[in-house]
């Protein structure tokens, strides 16, 4: 039995890009695309050297290349495998989310979680460092 | 998009032909999963500890590809473990890796609210009293300061800056120059490799004063330490014109002169 009923695809963002992300690590042979989204790279003035450097860590992925508008790639990479299924990993930008929402309209939306640096705490004081820091230092390096 | 390259130039060509408004200078450091696993592999975290605020000192030039989920936190810190080291030996690098965790939760919960003021400046100043847009001579490098100009065209030419000197210049920007620091966080995250939303914008507010009790600023006696003089010695504004030199009550009067008389400053080392 395949894991899903229809095929998936992995999409890959910004803030995974390695070959181990846990998307494309549950799906492996799936195809995989990364979007240069234009808009981003407008708004924030990417430099060439920022391109060139995210660029040679895709070299490194299985994925398709493409740029434009996130969304509308997205769905367009979708029909050509005639996929339903997209997964991807987590990421607190909030781009990230708008475009997941609007995915989610018409397409079953994976969001695989990131391996994390400490456990999930249930009370995590984040109003500044050093309160993060007395229980992260607890906990960050199991001995 | 094109996948097959014979060559670095060949790359270079491409993305500059494709992306027309991308504009300046190629980085020698190279993206990808194996070179972020070789330079893993060259950790020294004992060294580190020891020198990560110099200039010269052993930096692990991490950042672009955790920023970029390359290598992850979690995967630094398991390789840390596995090789064995003392909790007082990792220390110092685990607490810099705990930094972008925290600002990571912080982004999950402000989300594009990073770009506002978390609090008012502890300057003194309003908001209103810092200029809106970054001067020409900090972006040219041509301020005459030796340090910040060579800090301005590192920053433009390689898309790094070693920490301290990341701190200096902010610091210079935004109490020297009064400007705001939005507009120093723009100019940062349009050429950083690492540029990350929540670990460059919210540091810049560290250094402000609008995330954090009191702003960051320095001396030339700092710069001068932990550059070994790099600037200093030739720089012609060192022994009088330099507008770093005095002591942290000096300059604290002299940034800040409506605020609160400052009882310490803030260097690395001590709370970062």
């Amino acid at each position: 039995m395949p894991k899903q009923a229809t095929p998936a695809v992995v999409w890959v963002h910004g803030d995974s890009l390695s070959p181990t992300n846990p998307a494309l690590l549950a799906n492996p042979g799936a195809p995989a695309v990364w979007v240069w989204d234009e808009e981003l790279l407008a708004q924030w003035q990417i430099s060439r050297k920022r391109i060139v450097f995210i660029y040679e860590c895709l070299l490194e992925l299985p994925v398709a290349i493409r740029r434009g508008k996130v969304v509308p790639e997205i769905r367009q990479f979708m029909q050509e495998h005639a996929a339903q299924t997209i997964v991807t990993t987590a990421s607190p930008s909030p781009r990230f989310r708008a475009i997941c929402q609007e995915l989610s309209g018409s397409f079953t939306l994976e969001i695989l979680p990131m391996p994390a640096l400490i456990p999930p705490q249930k009370h995590l004081d984040l109003r500044r460092f050093s309160r993060y820091w007395k229980v992260a230092e607890k906990v960050i390096y199991p001995r | 998009m094109r996948r097959e390259f014979a060559s670095r130039a060949d790359l270079i060509a491409y993305v500059t032909q494709v992306f027309p408004g991308a504009t300046g200078a190629v980085s020698e450091t190279v993206g990808g999963r194996t070179v972020a696993l070789e330079k893993l592999a060259a950790l020294q975290p004992d060294r580190y500890g020891h020198s990560r605020n110099e200039l010269e000192g052993a930096v692990t030039r991490l950042s672009p590809y955790i920023r970029h989920g390359v290598l992850t936190l979690a995967e630094v810190r398991d390789h840390l473990q596995a090789q064995g080291y003392a909790w007082a030996v990792v220390e110092p690098l685990l607490r810099q890796l705990a930094w972008r965790d925290y600002w990571q939760q912080l982004y999950e919960q402000w989300g594009d609210g990073i770009w506002d003021d978390r609090e008012p400046y502890k300057t003194g100043f309003t908001a209103a009293d810092y200029a809106d847009e970054l001067p020409q001579d900090i972006i040219n490098g041509t301020t005459s300061l030796d340090c910040m100009d060579h800090f301005s065209r590192e920053l433009q030419t390689t898309g790094y800056l070693h920490n301290h000197a990341r701190l200096w210049l902010a610091a210079y920007i935004i109490h020297w120059r009064r400007v705001k620091w939005q507009a120093g966080a723009r100019w940062f995250l349009s050429h950083l490799l690492d540029g990350d939303p929540a670990s460059n914008q919210l540091s810049w507010q560290w250094v402000a004063s609008t995330f954090s009790v009191k702003p960051y600023y320095f001396n030339q006696e700092n710069l001068a330490r932990f550059s070994r003089r790099k600037w200093c010695a030739t720089c012609p504004h060192a022994a009088q014109t330099c507008p770093f030199r005095g002591s942290y009550e000096q300059l604290h009067k002299q940034l800040f002169p409506h605020a609160e008389a400052s009882h310490s400053s803030r260097r690395l080392g001590t709370r970062r």
